[in-house]
């Protein structure tokens, strides 16, 4: 009863989003908030592969803007500097940041829960620093600019209504993917190793693996936002992937519901929208707004914000329909 | 079945520290059979049950699975070889519901990854369909058919340690280790385990448990093996171990004379 109701609920939100994807550039209105959808679209793409580690896993990662970062400036370096193909770049940096996942995956997980935490935040740390001080490459602390647009054949991703459409197919595509991970023999482990290390051992799962390629597949995401991150601003600083970017990735994952898949639009959306449209007017103060929103989510709501939306859309049609009588 | 050895050890030793917890146990379990294992606290039956699952490493001796040496294997890869466990405290998967931690227990028995999940190749499509049609055979065989879209920790007790046993039983063992089944259950619940297991015997696989509760074991076991402080004191069938003075003393804390 309850999958039956979860399998119809995403093919009413892929409808939806594919309505909107198609009419949201079109209005007249919209039309001014196509940037903000882009970057909506971007960080869902990460927020997706942190609800896989986190919220299936159970795998905390405070330092997912690592991942992000590393994508970014290898496409930036490889398609500015070196003049490499955008999208040979893009499938390059991926490459790469799965490879360094892989590698700190193996000794990172040696460590659980709060130890977890603390060398992910390192890690995100230390990553930022880099950004920082490998200026030679990265441009340091003021970035680099004129990075090329992504082009297929003649034709240039040079506006944001292009782009926008290019930002949403790669979004669309990593949330179909993820969805049949979950639902699968893949979902199944990852779920039972957050439930019970010890269990998943005695049926034959390889925690460990396990744990490794979840991180490797969630760094690849991130690293494919960051490379169409790079390309739609033409424009890179490690101030976007700083201690406070890799809390906002957590607060967007924990807003979407940590073990939903397409929460994660939700997630992001609400977390841009707020710092784009409002917190801007609190200037330093915004971490702590999002360190209050986090713990007040986790306590009142520890399935999420839209999972519990969800429930609550869900009771209400039932009783509208036939005041609760249940098979 | 009968007559082979499904489970040899050979001086098996384990200890923590200075603390001897296993010392130079040698066993042969025949296959097809259920065997118990009893002692009083401390005894080592935990460490023994751990050291068969793979939980930690032996400090000495080995350990014979059907004739292959179980030492280096690590416990993730002894459900694939048909050896599996179940929990004191249940370790049932509490974020599925009842068909989906059956549904786990079929990992072993299943092979598609990441790529074929992701893209959902026909090899996932076909293998999925299997693990579902095989997880509500297994729950069936537990009797609890009717609860498969529940959440797992809606049952009670008694449920979820058959649950979890279904779960252990999806993975098609050869030998199934049973820790504690009957803690916490009722006179009903107790009857209705003996039953299972003894229904998991007629499918040819042997069972080994850990169980504090005498009547039970003794209902139950063809073989016991008794352990105290790291040592087999005894074995035999559940008359004569009952009637052996070592054990009784043991139990009851004496010298023996």
């Amino acid at each position: 009863m309850l999958s039956r109701l979860k399998s119809k609920w995403s093919y009413v939100v892929i409808a939806a989003l594919l309505t909107l994807s198609i009419l949201l550039p079109f209005d007249w209105f919209l039309s001014q908030y196509t940037t903000l959808a882009i970057f909506i679209g971007i960080y869902t793409i990460v927020t997706v592969g942190l609800c896989l580690l986190m919220g299936y896993t159970g795998q905390v990662s405070l330092g997912q803007a690592a991942f992000f970062g590393i994508g970014a400036y290898i496409s930036a370096i490889l398609s500015k500097t070196y003049g490499v193909n955008p999208w040979l770049a893009m499938l390059i940096a991926a490459i790469m940041t799965g490879a360094f996942a892989y590698i700190i995956g193996y000794p990172i997980f040696r460590l659980k829960g709060n130890y977890l935490a603390m060398a992910t935040l390192g890690l995100g740390l230390i990553m930022w620093i880099l950004f920082r001080e490998l200026s030679h490459f990265t441009g340091g602390p003021d970035g680099m600019s004129g990075i090329p647009y992504l082009s297929i054949g003649g034709f240039v991703f040079n506006t944001s209504f292009r782009r926008y459409f290019l930002v949403w197919f790669f979004c669309l595509a990593v949330l179909l993917i993820s969805q049949n991970i979950v639902r699968s023999r893949v979902g199944r482990a990852l779920r039972a190793i957050h439930g019970s290390e010890a269990a998943s051992e005695s049926i034959g799962i390889n925690v460990e693996q396990f744990k490794v390629k979840i991180l490797v597949l969630s760094a690849v995401y991130a690293s494919i936002a960051g490379s169409l991150f790079v390309h739609h601003l033409r424009f890179v600083s490690p101030g976007t992937f700083d201690f406070l970017a890799s809390v906002k990735l957590v607060v967007m994952a924990v807003i979407g519901g940590l073990a939903s898949v397409w929460g994660a639009i939700f997630g992001a959306g609400a977390t841009r929208i707020l710092s784009d449209e409002i917190l801007l007017r609190f200037g330093q103060w915004d971490i702590v707004i999002y360190g209050l929103i986090l713990v007040l989510v986790m306590i009142f709501m520890p399935e999420g914000l839209f999972v519990r939306l969800k429930e609550i859309f869900e009771r209400l049609r039932l009783m509208y329909r036939q005041r609760g009588v249940e098979p | 079945m009968s007559g082979s050895v499904i489970l040899e050890t050979k001086s098996l030793t384990k200890a923590f520290g200075g603390l001897v917890a296993l010392d130079k146990v040698d066993l042969s379990l025949q296959a097809g059979k259920i065997t118990a294992i009893i002692g009083p606290n401390g005894a080592g039956k935990t460490t023994l049950f751990n050291l068969i699952a793979g939980v930690y490493p032996v400090s000495s001796g080995e350990i014979y699975f059907q004739g292959k040496m179980l030492n280096k294997i690590p416990p993730h890869k002894r459900a694939a070889l048909g050896i599996v466990r179940t929990f004191q405290h249940v370790h049932l998967f509490e974020n599925m519901t009842v068909l989906e931690n059956v549904m786990s227990g079929r990992h072993p028995r299943s092979s598609y990854g990441f790529l074929e999940a992701a893209l959902r190749l026909p090899k996932a499509r076909r293998e999925e369909e299997a693990i579902s049609l095989n997880a509500i055979k297994y729950l069936n065989l537990v009797g609890l058919g009717t609860h498969a879209e529940h959440d797992s920790l809606s049952l009670p007790l008694g449920q979820q340690k058959l649950l979890a046993i279904a779960r252990a039983m999806a993975t098609q063992p050869r030998l199934i280790l049973l820790d504690e089944p009957g803690a916490g259950l009722n006179t009903l619940e107790k009857r209705q385990l003996s039953d299972l297991i003894r229904n998991i015997r007629e499918m040819g696989i042997s069972v080994i448990l850990v169980e504090h509760d005498m009547p039970l074991v003794m209902g139950l076991a063809e073989w016991v093996i008794v352990l105290d402080s790291g040592q087999k004191i005894a074995e035999g069938t559940a008359a004569q171990v009952q009637k052996n003075p070592k054990v009784i003393a043991a139990y009851l804390g004496e010298e023996v004379e």
